[in-house]
């Protein structure tokens, strides 16, 4: 009997390592996305579509532009809870039932695991948006004129919200106190948000916040995609977002790497 | 040596049922003691935080809204204990199965029912006081409280405990109550003529919430704070009365037949 021969070392580095880690990663969370993504879907379209009717029934009747703003703020509010409710609450889990430091000990590199949570949070959320919007354009009658910027609008909308998260599930130690945070969250953006109604109606103080905050420039990108007229300006929009996009990836590597 | 057994206390009469009750809201209060400040919390914020977001809904609110949402809170935080914490809670000590200990305390059930009632009368008053205080400040509305604000909470409270009571205790299956549960805060918040009129739902969802509990406990509570609002009472009163009577006498027949 020879002795067991040793496998050969392969070289853990490289533009190809990364991708074989990251597909490794991306199949692993699309598999594990299997339990919850039929009832997310639900819950997505009941906030984007349901908290359009809801806002409807809470204003009675109101002229075409305001059923037109509020529609248009479905597919934002589609988008919060995946990425800014179910991520962090998903990370939090993972504290708690003690796999999380199984999920740091994959042997691959750690920005694939981060890139590929990106993708699918930002990726899954699309389909909710899309319905939420076709559901709220039924109900209001609405003439919305997609253009191709719908695109971008929602592809960085998506990956802000998941960045958000990823940063919050990340960087908060105790999973109670992320549940508390992203409680907190969608309370504020369920009624304290310029998401399906003007940022006019705020006043002065709580505007300037929302100039800084993500939630009212998510709206104003994803508006003006699907309107004509509504939305002034978008550049500063995307550039909040940008901002914190990459901002929250910079909390999460801080909250990672302090891991060791 | 002889033992004696200790002299057999009558377990039965008007005094062992109030000395049980008595335990059995010491009992219910000490258990929250963790929750109850948090919920306290959570409803003096959300009925203040709705009182406040309407505002930021429409640019310039109108008074019939106002008094709507205003009035609506109370009955929303008199509701959601009822409804939504208390299956929960109830779903908990399933899961964690202190159910089956509870009820083999020697008291009658019915004081573990009434110690519910009240616990959740302690829980709500806050909650609506603020909201209609806030309300008042916000939009100064033009209340006029009458003394049938008495009977209208009361009976508000009852059947939405009651109800929540029932079904919680017939139901075994704790994340299906958290789903109804879940399910009642997207409907009472949003889909019920409580914070807004019924003629802004549509025709065949107003004729629906002619048969349910939530637009009579909204019609009754706002007669009480209001006037010329609400129309005639009666039929709520005896929509309600029914909804009551309902869920006292399934919560009586749950609560015998696990005995």
């Amino acid at each position: 009997m020879t002795a067991p021969a040793i496998a050969p070392t392969t070289l853990r580095r490289g533009a190809g390592y990364w991708l074989t880690g990251y597909r490794a990663m991306l199949r692993f969370d699309l598999a594990s996305s299997r339990s919850w993504l039929l009832t997310f879907l639900i819950v997505q379209v009941l906030m984007g579509a349901g908290m359009a009717l809801i806002y409807g029934f809470y204003l009675g009747d109101m002229p075409p532009e305001a059923a037109t703003f509020l529609a248009t703020g479905a597919p934002t509010l589609a988008l919060i809870p995946l990425g800014m409710a179910l991520l962090p609450s998903l990370i939090a889990t993972h504290k708690i039932e003690g796999t999380y430091d199984f999920m740091w000990s994959l042997p691959v590199r750690r920005t694939a695991t981060a890139v590929s949570s990106f993708t699918i949070f930002t990726v899954l959320a699309l389909p909710g948006v899309a319905v939420s919007l076709a559901v709220a354009g039924w109900r209001y009658d609405l003439d919305l004129r997609v253009s191709l910027w719908v695109i971008p609008a929602v592809l960085m909308a998506s990956l802000m919200s998941a960045s958000v998260g990823f940063g919050i599930g990340h960087a908060v130690p105790d999973p109670g106190i992320t549940n508390v945070i992203t409680n907190l969250l969608l309370f504020v953006v369920l009624m304290f948000s310029p998401i399906s109604f003007p940022i006019e109606n705020f006043p002065g103080w709580l505007a300037a916040v929302h100039h800084v905050l993500p939630f009212w420039h998510m709206a104003n990108v994803v508006r003006d995609a699907v309107t004509d007229g509504l939305v002034d300006s978008v550049g500063r929009s995307y550039l909040v977002l940008g901002a914190w996009t990459v901002g929250t990836w910079l909390l999460a590597a801080w909250a990672i790497r302090r891991r060791g | 040596m002889t033992a004696l057994a200790p002299p057999a206390a009558l377990r039965s009469g008007l005094g062992y049922w109030w000395h049980s009750y008595r335990m059995m809201l010491r009992w219910e209060i000490t258990s929250l003691r963790l929750v109850l400040p948090v919920t306290v919390m959570v409803q003096v914020l959300t009925g203040a935080g709705f009182v406040l977001a309407l505002g930021l809904f429409f640019g310039r609110v109108p008074p019939r809204a106002a008094l709507f949402v205003s009035t609506g809170v109370v009955v929303l935080t008199l509701t959601t204990i009822g409804l939504v914490l208390g299956p929960q809670l109830i779903a908990q000590q399933k899961a964690e199965q202190t159910y089956d200990f509870l009820w083999s305390l020697p008291v009658p059930r019915t004081t573990a029912a009434f110690a519910w009632l009240t616990t959740n009368l302690v829980l709500g008053l806050p909650g609506m006081l603020v909201a209609l205080g806030v309300a008042q400040l916000r939009y100064d509305l033009d209340l006029h409280v009458s003394p049938a604000i008495v009977p209208a909470v009361l009976l508000t409270l009852l059947t939405g405990t009651m109800i929540g009571y029932a079904l919680a205790h017939a139901l075994g299956n704790p994340m299906l109550i958290a789903a109804i549960t879940q399910l009642f805060i997207f409907v009472i918040l949003g889909f019920s003529p409580i914070n807004f009129p019924a003629d802004q739902l549509p025709d065949w969802l107003a004729a629906l919430h002619r048969w349910l509990p939530l637009a009579p406990m909204a019609d009754t509570v706002r007669a009480g704070l209001t006037v010329g609002v609400v129309e005639d009472v009666t039929r709520s009163y005896l929509v309600l009365g029914a909804w009551a009577a309902a869920s006292v006498g399934a919560t009586a027949a749950i609560l015998r037949r696990r005995g």
